[in-house]
């Protein structure tokens, strides 16, 4: 019989005091978007209705530019750990990992924020008022939601909003505790369940998919909080480098631990939106105002993938046996159901969620692949490096494809549905041909960076050993080029139905983020080499 | 059997008890209220496992928030609410099912995971609020920071969501 | 364990006392049924036949639910804080007023925008 193991933090006397260290430095980028946030709320209680607009996309775009300047002073400033095991320090009494995977994530979710922060500004495509519902609270199709559009109505509070979400992004892969990871889980996710609900035109659909969300989101919240108390009743630890140590000291399975790593797993491949896990995707990402699914769809996944690996690979690295056949068959499955259905999609928000699902599938490949580097120079990729490559190449893809969906509209604001894009190439050749170059990009063609992120992922999860993943994969990248051709088959080859779509002309604030979206995609597939190194360059995670 | 494992015993009837009758009775209000009996129980258990701050975080946030949110959600939705029968009847057998299936689950982890630990009651300072309050503010305190901006959300969130006055002026 | 003995001494004293009242008011007390004994309100004040909006609350009351819930979650660190506030002295002073003012930054919102008013 064993006494209960009582941690060392919670076994060290209670009295004498010492202050806890907290770096703040390190934590600029975080602390300046958590100021942001709170700053967006005091603007929307003192400053006028009138200029609210105007300031909080100034508040948001100025704080998330500082943040990503503090970034890279953050990410200059770091230093070498010694025994080759990557660059930066754990910082805020081990609750977070300050290292280069930590800030190359940063950069990448700060970078895709402010494009995002653009489209949540677009007032053009409106007539003058953002996306988003002028009244939340004023039940669909009744006198006070007609009153509140004449009015001219619009919730600012989406700004700050997001800068909570992303506040929680930044804070999701540099967190080197559970309890941090959950904080943080929960601050990313909160705000988006809300931000969902709150799309101006069909509102019941958004409600429905803001509903969804939560509910399957709350769900997934309480698997990952029950896999923490397993976890931490193997470990008697919440602190991933001793969680570590107690997984690469057990012989054999351990109930406790796997039932823990099983049921984390849920809650994070829930929030990446990987089969089986997957089924809120379609209807949140169709119901959510355009903008909010682009951001989230670019966003969430890369934070949430930044979570996973930085908790399999530094809490559960020593148990790799164990996990891998389970990722092998989610990979699989969120493969083959994302290419699969998407050709049954008639709906392009619809389709590109099953698009995303897929693609949550091809970084999963890369999850599994090289461990480490044998020799560092060569062209070997590890796990690591080519996820971070694959996650930059999907936002920006990811983000421009779903603001050129923001674009093609009629009567009733944004047609998506497919046959409603039919003939869209001899109505607006340009837009239609940005769209497919994204599609183009997503299918993984060519001198797209779609191309050169499938090639990262396949030859690490190729050299790791897990040659059949890649077989099914390269196999299922050829189902999904299908629907993706598709389209633009549809936007070159068909004929306008009815009236046709027409292309509204933007502000310059979309106009940006496509372009943006559109330069990274053609950047990052023609000469992928600075961000690769980079991402290589971003090193292992700290302990 | 010592005293403590009668307290123990006596207080998980009585949430069992009561957590059969919040999912089988038909009135919804009654079910909210069995469910404080419920979970009042089990911060009773809480409080015999040594877990002091966890029992009164127990009925602090469970018995006196989560119920009455409860409560308030049925007056916004439901209200008037009587007796409704079909609330319990319909698809109980897969319910029933999914729920033993999920106890033994996971009562068959913990008992697979902890089967040789045993805690001594007396020694244990595991749970009391002074080494929480180190933990929070030593360990925790950025989680616990980070926190503060959760509720903030949460309040705007709320606010944005069901505030319907107008604003009038440029207030 | 005997820490709590009192607790559960008083608990029981408290649920005595209860019953005690409950069944002695039953037992002993006078019973005079009439019509305005079994109104809802016996000082005369008569209830509504029905409730105002099919017996469904004004969304309002949401917020108040939500402001409590956020009180109360706030309350759960302030237990411990208190309990451990000589050991930290000022720097758990700091933390807890930066804590309990970014949350009051919601009330500030609320308050402003007219979402305390009731009408």
């Amino acid at each position: 019989m064993t006494t209960l193991a009582v941690s060392p933090l919670l076994s060290e006397s209670v009295g004498d005091f010492t202050k806890p260290s907290i770096e703040y430095f390190d934590l600029s980028p975080l602390l300046i978007i958590i100021g942001v946030a709170l700053a967006g709320v005091i603007v929307e209680a003192f400053v006028p209705r009138r200029l609210r607009y105007v300031v909080q996309t100034l508040v948001a775009v100025v704080g998330t530019i500082a943040a990503l300047v503090m970034t890279v002073f953050v990410a200059l400033g770091l230093e070498p750990r010694g025994d080759n095991a990557g660059f930066g320090a754990i910082a805020a009494e081990g609750a977070i990992a300050v290292d280069g995977p930590t800030v190359f994530l940063w950069g990448t979710i700060l970078v895709l924020t402010l494009i995002s922060v653009f489209l949540f500004a677009e007032r053009h495509l409106e007539g003058g008022v953002t996306a988003f519902a002028g009244q939340a609270a004023a039940l669909p199709g009744t006198e006070a939601e007609r009153e509140a559009s004449t009015k001219g109505l619009e919730h600012t509070e989406v700004f700050p909003l997001m800068m909570f979400a992303v506040a929680g992004m930044l804070l999701f892969p540099a967190s080197n505790d559970l309890i941090t990871m959950f904080v943080a889980l929960e601050i990313l996710s909160l705000p988006l369940y809300l931000l969902c609900g709150l799309a101006r035109r069909r509102r019941l659909l958004s409600q429905e998919a803001a509903l969804k969300y939560f509910m399957l989101g709350a769900f997934s919240s309480g698997f990952f909080l029950y896999g923490i108390a397993l976890v931490y009743g193997y470990a008697g630890s919440m602190n991933l480098g001793d969680i570590a140590e107690a997984v690469s000291g057990t012989i054999g399975a351990d109930p406790l631990l796997l039932g823990g790593i099983g049921l984390l797993a849920v809650g994070l491949l829930f929030k990446v939106g990987a089969a089986p896990f997957h089924a809120w995707t379609p209807d949140v990402y169709q119901g959510a105002p355009t903008a909010v699914t682009a951001f989230m769809a670019a966003c969430t996944k890369v934070a949430a993938f930044g979570a996973l690996l930085r908790l399999f690979y530094v809490g559960f690295g020593a148990a790799r046996w164990d996990w891998t056949p389970m990722i092998w068959v989610v990979a699989i499955l969120t493969m083959a159901t994302g290419c699969v259905l998407a050709l049954t999609q008639s709906d392009i928000k619809r389709m590109l969620a099953y698009s995303s699902i897929a693609h949550a599938g091809f970084i999963l490949t890369g999850f599994v692949g090289l461990n480490a580097v044998a020799t560092p120079g060569t062209a070997e990729l590890t796990s690591l490096q080519a996820v971070l490559f694959y996650l930059v190449t999907y936002g920006f893809m990811t983000i421009g494809a779903f603001a050129v969906v923001t674009v093609v509209r009629d009567s009733s604001g944004e047609a998506t549905h497919l046959s409603r894009w039919s003939g869209l190439g001899k109505e607006s050749p340009f837009v239609a041909g940005v769209f497919a170059f994204f599609l183009l990009g997503m299918a993984g063609i060519p001198l797209t960076s779609g191309f050169t992120g499938k090639w990262a992922v396949f030859t690490s999860a190729w050299q790791g050993g897990a040659w059949p993943l890649v077989v099914v994969a390269a196999l299922l990248s050829a189902v999904a080029a299908f629907f993706y051709i598709r389209v633009i088959v549809l936007m070159y080859f068909s004929d306008p139905v009815g009236e046709g779509p027409t292309v509204v002309m933007p502000s310059v604030l979309t106009t940006i983020v496509i372009a943006v979206g559109f330069a990274a995609t053609v950047a990052l597939g023609v000469v992928p080499g600075p961000v690769l190194d980079l991402a290589a360059h971003a090193g292992q995670f700290v302990r | 059997m010592t005293a403590v494992q009668v307290v123990f015993v006596l207080l998980s009837l009585v949430a069992v008890v009561s957590a059969l009758l919040v999912v089988t009775t038909p009135h919804l209000v009654h079910s909210a209220l069995w469910l404080v009996v419920t979970l009042g129980a089990i911060a009773g258990v809480f409080l015999v496992l040594a877990a002091e701050f966890v029992a009164w975080v127990q009925v602090l946030i469970y018995v006196g928030a989560v119920v009455v949110l409860l409560l308030f959600a049925l007056m916004l939705t439901r209200a008037p609410t009587g007796p409704q029968p079909d609330l319990t009847v319909r698809r109980w057998a897969p319910a029933a099912f999914v729920a033993l299936l999920v106890a033994v689950l996971l009562g068959a982890t913990l008992v697979a995971g902890f089967q040789d630990v045993r805690l001594d009651l007396d020694q244990a300072v595991v749970g009391s609020a002074e080494v929480t309050g180190e933990t929070v503010f030593r360990r925790w305190v950025l989680p616990f920071e980070v926190l503060s901006v959760l509720l903030l959300a949460a309040l705007v969130g709320a606010i944005v969501l069901s505030r319907l006055r107008s604003e009038d002026g440029d207030d | 364990m005997e820490l709590y003995a009192p607790i559960i001494g008083l608990g029981l004293i408290a649920f005595g006392f209860a019953a005690f009242s409950v069944v002695m008011s039953a037992v002993v007390g006078p019973k005079r049924y009439n019509r305005a004994k079994l109104d809802s309100y016996e000082c005369g004040i008569e209830p509504t036949p029905q409730a105002l909006g099919g017996g469904k609350f004004p969304v309002k009351y949401y917020i108040t639910a939500m402001m409590f819930i956020v009180f109360d979650i706030e309350i759960v660190f302030l237990y411990p804080w208190a309990v451990y506030f000589d050991a930290m002295g000022l720097f758990g002073l700091v933390e807890m007023v930066l804590f309990i003012l970014t949350v009051f930054v919601a009330y500030a919102y609320v308050w402003k925008r007219g979402g305390l008013e009731w009408d």
